[in-house]
């Protein structure tokens, strides 16, 4: 392995708060940049409120969530509602290749710390806002968590039973989507940077980056006029029969199996040990699995009951049928996969206890992703203050006693 | 006009499905000069999944294809032959990255496995975008989308009701996953090469970048720590209330408020109904404790009312509560018209059509109009003659063989 990473050498002042900010610079730090979460003791991020904590001890520092999430970040405190904080995160500023920030359009000006202001400290600076809905527009200032965000995509519409009414993903799955591609747009312009010297303010609309998912449904619209509705685990294009999960023995065990082409159809039949109902003229053609698909469903899923999750996975894909089991979050850190590719690492955090967060969730041949684990409030003031920007001990011991760094 | 982010970058796309053509289209969509590799005949899976203008199945008139290969090159190949093997591996010779997503034993099985194209290119960064990934004991299993989003814990935990089947998004979430993941991580590898010191393999499983910052994000530390962990719900978060979908009038909203003024403004919209002047429901965990009790009070207020007025009223106080817009009410909508969201694309077969336009602005570099997707070996002529400098006999005597 070599040692560098791909993006030594680049330090990112990140604002982003809750989810899709802190990912952001988590996958920017665990490419090697260094990355500075800002934020203060004045007003605590709601994600470092989040249970559990620690060996059980509520404090800002002990969330474990708030762990895995914000690892790969440092962070630096600082109370914005200080004039001389803000002096202080413009001298950081200064010294950084890019800003972050997820808040409602607006706020960052409110700090004082807008664009037009950064790019006077730092001309080439890439600035990368990602609010809800874009810098532009009649719904700019719409506020959202990851959660109620989707329901503007059109995407939360069709997520749901089959005839019945829409179901909400939980946990906001758009925060990280959003974290993780923000990261393209962070390096396209950086790259248009090192070729010309200019730094830009990136509008990332979290709608537009997620209503990429519905491409395939907005297209029907386009063509059709038709929206869809909820779908169950059916093929979004109805392009697979059966296509869905499947109970199986234990408590709330299923498998997954999606048959795309005549071959796995016929691989599921010898699976199955060729039952006589797969010859009834509904189930023999393609076309014909398609129509009858609620009725093969059941078919199958009668047939799937008795089966172990893996024993069955295992048994359709030695007759070559795409087969999983259905995992749940023990699942995760006990499977035999996610082990061999060390999907979960224990970690020592900086205040002595061991926890288990994720680590290079992209594994690559030519470096070692830089995970470290979840920042501290303020674990890095001693270095960016005094040794990045100079500030005397006795300046220092000040502003920390006036809550300036706090 | 400044050039685009990506120009001057080359990209070559051995994809089907979803995941690697996605990721392919979002450095096509910032200027990169992407080349679609296709088998010869049927082409990418997803010119035969449609939507299709009325229906009428056509390869050439996909809405999915075409969504997802805007903006780049496509060249017909047979890489099941040796000829056709060794023209990918002169394309690859000269391209910055290759984005693939082919079963990882089959890359094997025709040498083009890491290791021999490193040997053809040490710069080439490759970008591999799988859903259980090139290593562990299911790389060597057959998967789609629907396998890998199970896989991942998303669906036990956070989706679906308790007892009933865990869901799917209803799209291909887990190869969009794993195509952004892809775009990120590639190009932070091709845009660091000089520092690395080459290429690399970027090897992405889909399952396992959702399982690990999607679900084991907020559960596995937890689980590591306590031995216990928890399932779905069918409401969007236990935590707090009200935090879930609930019907209105028209269609559903995304009832949303857990910071203090978010519930005093959702409060003082619904009218200061006695039930919510509780003082204990001002901490947002005790209302979570409670959620059984707010849900059918909340849900009797959000049915007399429309999806539109509800997320208007409470958005001006302060609530992060939106519509649950259909497909159509999305798309619609003026703002993404006022943002340019919703593209025209001229295509040859299709006419004029509706493209998306790229996630994210980049202001200091626009990228170009777009282009249409490529009709089924529409640029082989510039991509094997210009590029690879191949003559008009040879090309035809390898379409003959059906190379092409």
């Amino acid at each position: 392995m070599v040692a560098s990473r791909p993006l030594e050498g680049i330090r990112v002042a990140n604002f982003g708060w809750v989810w899709a900010g802190p990912v952001l610079g988590q996958t920017l730090g665990f490419l090697g940049a260094e990355v500075y979460k800002v934020e203060s003791r004045a007003r605590i991020d709601m994600l470092r409120t989040l249970p559990p904590f620690a060996r059980g001890e509520r404090d800002p520092d002990r969330s474990l969530s708030n762990h895995a999430c914000w690892a790969g970040n440092g962070s630096v405190s600082l109370d914005l509602k200080k004039p001389e904080a803000v002096e202080l995160a413009l001298e950081l500023v200064a010294r950084c290749d890019v800003v972050a920030e997820n808040f409602v359009p607006g706020v960052m000006e409110a700090f004082g710390l807008g664009y037009d202001t950064l790019r006077e400290v730092k001309p080439d600076l890439v600035m990368f806002s990602m609010p809800t809905a874009g810098l532009t527009g009649p719904l700019r200032d719409i506020r959202t968590y990851g959660l109620s965000l989707t329901g503007t995509t059109g995407l939360d519409s069709f997520l749901g039973y089959v005839d019945g009414p829409p179901i909400p993903m939980e946990q906001a799955f758009s925060d990280p989507f959003n974290g993780i591609l923000g990261g393209f747009g962070v390096l396209a312009a950086l790259r248009h940077r090192d070729r010309t010297g200019q730094g830009q303010h990136v509008d990332y609309s979290q709608q537009e980056a997620v209503m990429q998912l519905i491409g395939p449904a907005f297209m029907d619209y386009a063509m059709n006029g038709r929206s869809p509705a909820p779908m169950g685990n059916r093929h979004p294009l109805s392009a697979a029969a059966p296509h869905g999960v499947f109970p199986c023995a234990g408590d709330d065990r299923w498998v997954s199996i999606a048959v795309c082409d005549e071959a796995e159809w016929q691989g599921l039949v010898r699976a199955m040990g060729d039952p006589d109902w797969v010859r009834g003229p509904e189930f023999s053609s393609f076309d014909g699995r398609l129509r009858n698909i609620g009725a093969l469903h059941e078919q199958l899923a009668a047939w799937t009951a008795g089966f172990d999750d893996r024993v069955l996975a295992e048994r359709l894909q030695s007759e070559g049928v795409a087969a999983a089991p259905v995992m749940n979050v023990a699942d995760l850190l006990e499977d035999p996969h996610y082990r061999a590719r060390g999907t979960f690492i224990e970690v020592r955090h900086p205040l002595g206890f061991d926890e288990t967060i994720y680590g290079a969730y992209v594994k690559t041949s030519g470096f070692d992703a830089a995970v470290r684990p979840g920042p501290a409030i303020g674990q890095d003031n001693e270095y960016v203050f005094k040794e990045l920007l100079g500030v005397p001990e006795t300046r220092y011991r000040r502003l920390v006693e006036e809550k300036v760094i706090y | 006009m400044p050039e685009a982010a990506l120009e001057g970058l080359s990209v070559v796309e051995l994809g089907e499905s979803v995941s690697a053509p996605y990721c392919a289209r979002l450095f096509a969509d910032y200027g990169a000069d992407v080349v679609k590799v296709e088998p010869p005949g049927q082409g990418d899976v997803t010119r035969s999944w449609g939507p299709f203008p009325d229906d009428v199945p056509d390869p050439e008139r996909s809405g999915t294809y075409q969504f997802l290969n805007t903006n780049k090159r496509g060249v017909t190949l047979d890489v099941a032959t040796a000829a056709g093997r060794e023209i990918l591996l002169r394309l690859l010779a000269g391209a910055d990255v290759f984005i693939e997503n082919r079963f990882p034993a089959q890359m094997r099985a025709w040498g083009l496995d890491y290791a021999a194209l490193a040997a053809v290119n040490p710069d080439l960064v490759v970008v591999s975008i799988t859903p259980f990934g090139q290593t562990g004991p299911y790389s060597a299993w057959k998967g789609y989308d629907l396998n890998a989003f199970h896989l991942s814990g998303a669906s036990h935990r956070y989706c679906g009701l308790p007892g009933q089947p865990p869901l799917e998004h209803g799209t291909f979430s887990a190869e969009f996953y794993g195509a952004a993941t892809g775009a990120t991580w590639g190009l932070a590898a091709t845009l660091g090469r000089e520092r690395v010191g080459g290429g690399q393999h970027v090897d992405v499983s889909c399952a396992e970048a959702i399982a690990s910052t999607f679900v084991g994000a907020h559960n596995i530390a937890a689980y590591a720590q306590d031995g216990v962990f928890e399932t779905r719900t069918g409401v969007g978060m236990r935590l707090s209330a009200p935090a879930t979908i609930l019907p209105c009038r028209d269609g559903h909203v995304w009832m949303l408020a857990i910071e203090p003024g978010q519930w005093k403004g959702l409060v003082e919209v619904m009218g200061n109904p006695e039930w919510a002047q509780v003082e204990m429901f001002e901490d947002m965990f005790v209302r979570g404790e409670n959620a059984d009790i707010i849900y059918p009070l909340l849900e009797a207020w959000t049915l007399q009312h429309d999806k539109q007025e509800i997320m208007e009223r409470c958005q001006a106080a302060g609530c992060p509560a939106t519509a649950v817009t259909t497909v159509a009410e999305a798309v619609e909508h003026p703002h993404l018209r006022e943002r340019g969201y919703v593209l025209e694309v001229e295509h040859p077969a299709l006419g004029r059509t509706l493209s998306f336009a790229p996630p994210f602005k980049l202001p200091g570099c626009p990228p170009p109009p777009p282009s249409p997707a490529p009709l089924l070996g529409e640029h082989n002529g510039p991509v094997y003659g210009e590029w690879l400098g191949m003559t008009e006999a040879e090309l035809a005597r390898l379409r003959e063989a059906g190379v092409l």
